[in-house]
């Protein structure tokens, strides 16, 4: 291809631009977007913010072959939520035939591209290339939604799969957001969600990541906070050959408090990377980050959190905490907790542990009567669980302990 | 019932040997009592026979019931009915007690093929033996002896003592740092154990205990061995004179 953007492109990259020129038609914003990613290219090791998970090396030589092969969620995981259902298959969004609540709007649109911040992202700037159609969902003013919406991402295939989301909830409302990465996609998927919380509306945000093994993932979510709206995320990944989970968080606006969790559990040679920016605008918002990784074999997890407090941003109190158990020699967890802050009034801390499960607790449970592989399985599970018992919602908690239980359960 | 015989064992790295052959013999029906200054090796002797790793058995044998054990794993031996009361019991965050117990007494009826405890009957169970260990309700609902105080954790060795019913139990210091009310508590449990089929090895550094729980014998160790055997007035003979003959003599 004589006027390919890229210079000495990759297999992945090649194959990505051909699928991007194969686009029916795309729109200007998409069209500045691959300009864009043809020059920031796939990040690599040797760029700080990704030293440790190194997306170039994982895909450059993917072959990008379609080859449909279903690894799902069992449906029946979810049904006690009695959720809103959204499937995105391979980036193409399949709406529910139902009524929608009243106050509740829904669209699949044309993408619009993404903020300001994320311009420079060159994952980011590939999605927004690539993404046909985005799915647009708005919580009116006042509207306390009591069903869940979830939104299964189902990646098939050795191929690429582009989705965006992006979720308005309006002044006083609130809603809880269920997400999963799932399919034995052998290729690349991306996922891009947009929120925007309004002055006291609330957004609830559980994520799950259990993608094949030869999967390489990324997902990013901004949102941005208005004054005294809150945001909890609590993800959980226990898939993909690489995942990276971002999350962008912007306190736009006072009094506003904000979790997020997140748990790893990686067995195998698989990647899994929490990699978040937390930033402090207004005054009096509030920040708890816990993430639990857990690594076995030869897997590796990765945290990188940072709390950005800009000058006005007085009596902000902020807290991350980040823990690693390695359950074995191969096993590798790298943490990267960083604090910029240029207000004089805040409670800012975080701390970082990483160690292998307790002999002396061991011993314990054994004595006790648990076998070997019962006893690490509990050990294990309670060390999950800070991250799952902080879900406030039953039905919810209940599916992610249940998913924490079921991935013990295939390791044993 | 529980057999030890010339047992020598060495710990850690080093190999250091701490016990250097110890011969004790505790008949079904029995509670025996083990006292011993600190070092002698008190600790190492229940860890041994409950088979923690990195207690290398390098002579000598431990029976159960006739059968040597030395070879079966932590949770084979509490299979086999064999309970240890911990010195220091563990915090384990993130498990609610009730499910623990119930998750122990669950394994250790499938390692025997029994059948498992139904979720009303152990509820019953746990609530009427909390009482009598004196452990609050609230306490069940919360994780596993998180936040617990020393006297508190002590409790709920006995709780899961009194729930398993073993048919040998070691209790490792369990008096340490209890008031006279809980020593009390930790008497009535084991007396109401007490059975012609169930043993009882007491570890204690005072006789205290052992008002409560009336031993059918007592054994000095020091130095790794066992170097006098007697009655239970043995114990106040040496709450009169104290441990230093036997360090000597060890």
């Amino acid at each position: 291809m004589s006027n390919s953007l890229l210079i000495n492109p990759s297999a992945f990259e090649a194959g990505l631009e051909a699928a991007f020129l194969a686009r029916s038609k795309p729109n200007e914003t998409g069209q500045a977007a691959f300009e864009r990613f043809a020059k920031q290219r796939l990040p690599h090791r040797r760029i700080e913010g990704w030293k440790w998970s190194d997306f170039n090396a994982a895909l450059r030589s993917t072959a990008l072959t379609p080859a449909p092969k279903a690894d799902r969620i069992d449906p029946s995981a979810f049904a006690a939520l009695n959720p809103i259902e959204f499937t995105i298959v391979n980036g193409r969004v399949e709406a529910p035939a139902e009524e929608w609540p009243e106050g509740v709007r829904f669209g699949v649109m044309e993408s619009v591209g993404t903020i300001e911040e994320l311009e420079s992202h060159p994952i980011v700037s590939m999605n927004v290339a690539m993404t046909a159609k985005s799915l647009g969902i708005e919580i009116g003013d006042g509207v306390e939604l009591e069903r869940p919406i979830l939104i299964r991402h189902i990646a098939e295939g050795g191929g690429l799969s582009f989705a965006q989301s992006m979720i308005r909830v309006c002044p006083g409302a609130s809603v809880r957001i269920i997400e999963t990465y799932e399919g034995d996609g052998g290729g690349f998927s991306s996922h891009l969600f947009h929120g925007l919380v309004r002055d006291d509306a609330s957004l609830e945000r559980y994520l799950v990541n259990e993608t094949g093994e030869a999967a390489v993932n990324h997902a990013i979510c901004a949102v941005k906070m208005e004054a005294r709206a809150a945001f909890r995320q609590t993800s959980l990944s226990t898939g993909a050959k690489l995942s990276r989970h971002e999350t962008l968080l912007h306190f736009w606006g006072e009094g506003a408090s904000a979790h997020i969790d997140s748990a790893a559990l990686v067995a195998g040679a698989r990647h899994a990377d929490f990699t978040s920016h937390v930033l402090h605008k207004q005054p009096h918002c509030t920040v708890r980050q816990l993430h639990k990784g857990v690594a076995a074999d030869s897997a590796r997890t990765v945290f990188q959190g940072k709390f950005e407090v800009e000058r006005a941003a007085q009596k902000t109190d902020a807290q991350m905490t980040a823990n690693a158990l390695l359950l074995s020699d191969g096993a590798e967890a790298d943490h990267k907790p960083e604090l910029e802050i240029y207000a004089d009034d805040v409670e800012c801390a975080h701390g970082s542990t990483c160690g292998a499960l307790d002999d002396d607790a061991l011993f314990y449970l054994r004595q006790r009567g648990l076998s070997n592989e019962e006893a690490r399985s509990l050990l294990i599970e309670a060390f999950a669980s800070e991250v799952i018992d902080g879900i406030e919602d039953d039905a919810v908690r209940d599916v992610f302990a249940a998913r924490v239980a079921a991935w013990l359960e295939a390791r044993s | 019932m529980l057999k030890i015989d010339d047992l020598h064992v060495a710990v850690g790295e080093n190999g250091d040997a701490i016990l250097k052959g110890l011969s004790l013999e505790v008949p079904a029906g029995e509670v025996h009592a083990i006292m011993g200054p600190n070092g002698s090796g008190k600790s190492t002797l229940s860890y041994t026979v409950a088979g923690r790793e990195g207690y290398d058995v390098t002579a000598g044998d431990v029976l159960l019931k006739g059968e040597s054990i030395i070879d079966l794993d932590p949770d084979e031996r509490a299979a086999k009915g064999l309970f240890l009361s911990f010195q220091h019991p563990m915090e384990i965050p993130g498990v609610q007690t009730m499910n623990f117990i119930r998750t122990a007494m669950n394994a250790r009826a499938r390692a025997r093929g029994e059948d498992e405890i139904s979720a009303a009957d152990f509820l019953r169970s746990v609530r009427e033996k909390a009482k009598l260990v004196g452990l609050d309700d609230t306490k069940l609902k919360r994780p596993f002896n998180v936040g617990f105080s020393g006297g508190e954790k002590k409790r709920m060795e006995m709780l899961q003592m009194a729930m398993f019913e073993p048919e040998f139990a070691i209790m490792d210091e369990t008096d340490s740092g209890l008031d006279i009310d809980a020593l009390k508590m930790v008497g009535d449990v084991v007396n109401a154990l007490r059975a012609p089929s169930r043993g009882f090895l007491v570890i204690t550094h005072y006789q205290r205990l052992l008002e409560y729980i009336k031993p059918d014998a007592v054994h000095v160790l020091a130095g790794g061995r066992i170097v006098k055997s007697g009655g239970a007035e043995l114990a106040r003979e040496l709450e009169q004179s104290g441990y230093e003959q036997f360090v000597e003599a060890a």
